[in-house]
């Protein structure tokens, strides 16, 4: 038994993989302070982006606290009607619908993608940048136009429950207008964003280190569960965030595969802006959506660092 | 970064420029909106009064601007024929990006407001007079459809001229329901719970919810408000869902029973396999109206073209048509027929100048109006 605690320890250090590559990182990063030519270099897109992102994202700041007339057309103003509307507990409930959605969906993801990127990345051979291509490739349609195709394949009379019902499957049984609707149109859109991360992280892995393991009498399961996870964990990180952020504030699904205790905060906001023509309180749900995202990303921001930390130790 | 200074100026120049429209507004409150209230209407339509009127003569290529597949193609090409011009089209696909693009400051020849857009837009001074007695064909609208000389969204239609009209009513299935009882209590019915939706649109609840209870179809009172919400909140939970998309939920079987646009009814007519399953009620409490209408901005760069263009679309035979391309029916003397022919087995489809005298139409309210009607909205929807 002392050979299987060998093995744990041996494979301790886990992401060992990634040390090159950050440490590489690293030094360049030193470099890039004493050279003018890369600060030159990153001046377009810092002011591409300070124009364009951190400008757009003042102009809602402020947008929060103006008016809309009657032609449509939102004005800056101070007023205070949007924050107040804020307190509508309708918010609040769809708010928290949303972010367990987005939870359920990247927890699912994680589980999907996982054995896909490690069937690829390790098992693909030849065919690996085939089978990659496969699962992009259907990103290049619209997300808008594929779910729209979901919401009629899998409506009351579609073909899915049609062939189910000639199969015994009860005629009450609906997909469309369901949380699970919803949830599968979500894990359906974002999926590929957790399988592009994973199979990024299983490639850089040594897979030396999993004979390492196996030679050190680990069981298929041990050697998965210390070596594979732990190398792996950078790539299911950022594969949750990933997912879960744009899954957060996603509107499309509730619409389309959702019924009216499926509306999440993005068909809220979406309402807002254009229905209501009332960009300013649109903007005020977004800020707060925002603030909740932010705090999440510096929890994981914070977690990266620290893996990074221990990769470089 | 003061953006908000220069936009200001600009927005109060434009009204003054308005004039008595831009005064009224100014005078009832600093604020930038402007105040849906008689005074207004009347105000604006004085100063309609004193505009020169779009003239009908080429005067370039037109810049068509609607919802997509409202105009059957061939309307298109023989007005190109016959004028040599070239027609542009782009397309909305709601009145608020419509409102949003103009805004951002494109120009197009030719739009097509509903009839609260157009209202809207009148009053904000954004469209351009038009005199319906210089157009050949308008007196087969204003003769027959006194109604439209003097809408309520645009006094004596100075502004705009009638496209099509539409009612709000309650489409279902016959083979699933059976018959219905004429009334909107319909949409309670339990035998079509878990496969009944509402529109998705908040003039159309809260009206909807109004008329059941017999109010005011625009109430903004909030005892009536709070009447509504508890009203719908005790549907909500039957309720398949919110959506405008009435006839593809009727036409893939989400749908047995629905708030409906009588103007989908056609396309439910044309797709279904069976469209003897369907029908469709205006109920006895009464169905809201509403009708889209064409105008022409004030950032029109070919004005004359655009009106020529209302004219063409005016000749009997594109009515007909643009009536059975599209579904809805217009308010032209002589094109009832074609329309009744298309909704032969749905005859409360057909709307009479009875149902346009009730009036029962979507008006805009003041911001503060707005607001709470919005407040119950979002309430009604997320529960």
């Amino acid at each position: 038994m002392t050979t299987d605690t060998e093995a744990v320890r041996v494979t301790a250090p886990a992401p060992v993989p990634t040390q090159r590559g950050r440490r590489g990182g690293r030094r360049r990063g030193r470099g890039e302070r004493s050279s003018p030519l890369w600060t030159w270099l990153a001046l377009p897109g810092t002011v591409w982006m300070t124009l364009f992102f951190v400008g757009s994202l003042i102009i809602m700041i402020l947008l929060a606290f103006g008016t809309t007339d009657l032609a449509g057309k939102p004005h800056f103003g101070t007023s205070l009607a949007s924050v107040r509307h804020l307190a509508d507990s309708a918010y609040l409930k769809v708010g928290l619908r949303s972010l367990v959605y987005a939870l359920i969906t990247a927890v699912l993801c994680l589980l999907i993608a996982y054995p896909i990127a490690y069937a690829i990345a390790l098992h693909g051979g030849r065919f690996k940048n085939a089978l990659i291509a496969a699962i992009v490739v259907p990103l290049f349609v619209s997300y808008l136009v594929r779910m729209y195709g979901w919401s009629v394949l899998l409506s009351d009379d579609g073909p899915v429950l049609k062939a189910g019902r000639a199969l015994g499957l009860p005629s009450s049984v609906h997909i469309v207008n369901t949380n699970l609707g919803v949830i599968l149109g979500l894990v359906y859109g974002f999926v590929v964003f957790m399988i592009l991360p994973l199979y990024a992280a299983m490639e850089r892995m040594d897979t030396s280190l999993i004979e390492a393991g196996r030679d050190l009498y680990g069981g298929p399961l041990r050697t998965f569960l210390t070596v594979t996870v732990p190398a792996t964990r950078q790539g299911a990180l950022a594969g949750l965030a990933l997912v879960f952020l744009p899954a957060v504030g996603d509107f499309i699904s509730a619409q389309l595969m959702g019924g009216p205790d499926q509306i999440m905060i993005g068909n809220l906001i979406e309402d807002k802006f254009f229905a209501a023509t009332n960009a300013p309180l649109g903007s005020a749900l977004t800020m707060v959506l925002l603030l909740v995202l932010l705090v999440g990303m510096f929890g994981y921001v914070r977690r990266a660092r620290r893996d990074e930390m221990d990769a470089v130790r | 970064m003061t953006p908000s200074r220069p936009r200001r100026s600009m927005t109060r120049r434009s009204l003054l420029r308005a004039g008595a429209t831009g005064a009224a507004a100014l005078a009832a409150g600093a604020c930038a909106y402007l105040p849906v209230s008689e005074k207004a209407v009347a105000a604006a339509a004085a100063s309609a009064e004193a505009e020169p009127a779009v003239v009908p003569r080429i005067d370039g290529d037109l810049v068509y601007f609607n919802w997509a597949d409202y105009v059957d193609p061939s309307v298109f090409t023989g007005f190109s024929k016959k004028y040599g011009v070239k027609i542009i089209q782009s397309n909305f696909d709601s009145m608020e990006s419509m409102a949003a693009k103009m805004n951002a400051g494109n120009s197009y020849d030719l739009i097509f407001p509903s009839a609260k857009w157009a209202q809207r837009l009148a009053l904000a001074g954004q469209l351009r007079r038009i005199d319906a007695s210089t157009l050949v064909n308008a007196a087969a609208i204003f003769d027959y459809y006194p109604y439209f000389g003097d809408p309520w969204y645009d006094p004596k239609s100075a502004h705009t001229i009638p496209f099509t009209m539409y009612k709000t009513g309650i489409g279902w299935r016959q083979d699933k329901l059976g018959s219905l009882t004429g009334s909107w209590q319909d949409l309670w019915d339990p035998a079509a719970y878990g496969h009944n939706f509402l529109l998705d649109d908040r003039d159309e609840v809260l009206g909807m919810a109004a008329l059941k209870l017999g109010m005011d179809i625009n109430t903004s009172d909030p005892d009536d408000l709070t009447r509504i919400v508890a009203l719908l909140t005790g549907l909500r939970e039957h309720l398949r869902g919110f959506d405008s998309d009435d006839y593809d939920n009727l036409l893939d079987g989400n749908a047995w029973l629905t708030q409906a646009w009588s103007g989908d009814m056609a396309s439910v007519m044309w797709q279904a396999d069976d469209a003897s399953i369907y029908g469709f009620e205006a109920a006895s409490e009464g169905s809201p109206i509403n009708s889209d209408c064409y105008a022409i901005p004030r950032s029109a760069r070919h004005p004359g073209t655009a009106l020529l263009f209302i004219d063409w679309m005016l000749k009997p035979e594109n009515v007909e048509k643009n009536i059975n391309y599209i579904g809805y029916p217009m308010p032209v003397h002589g094109s009832e027929a074609t329309y009744a022919e298309i909704v032969q087995t749905l005859p409360q489809c057909v709307i009479t100048v009875d149902d346009l005298n009730r009036n029962l139409s979507f008006r805009n309210v003041t911001p503060a109006q707005d607001d709470a009607r919005d407040t119950a909205w979002t309430d009604v929807k997320a529960g």
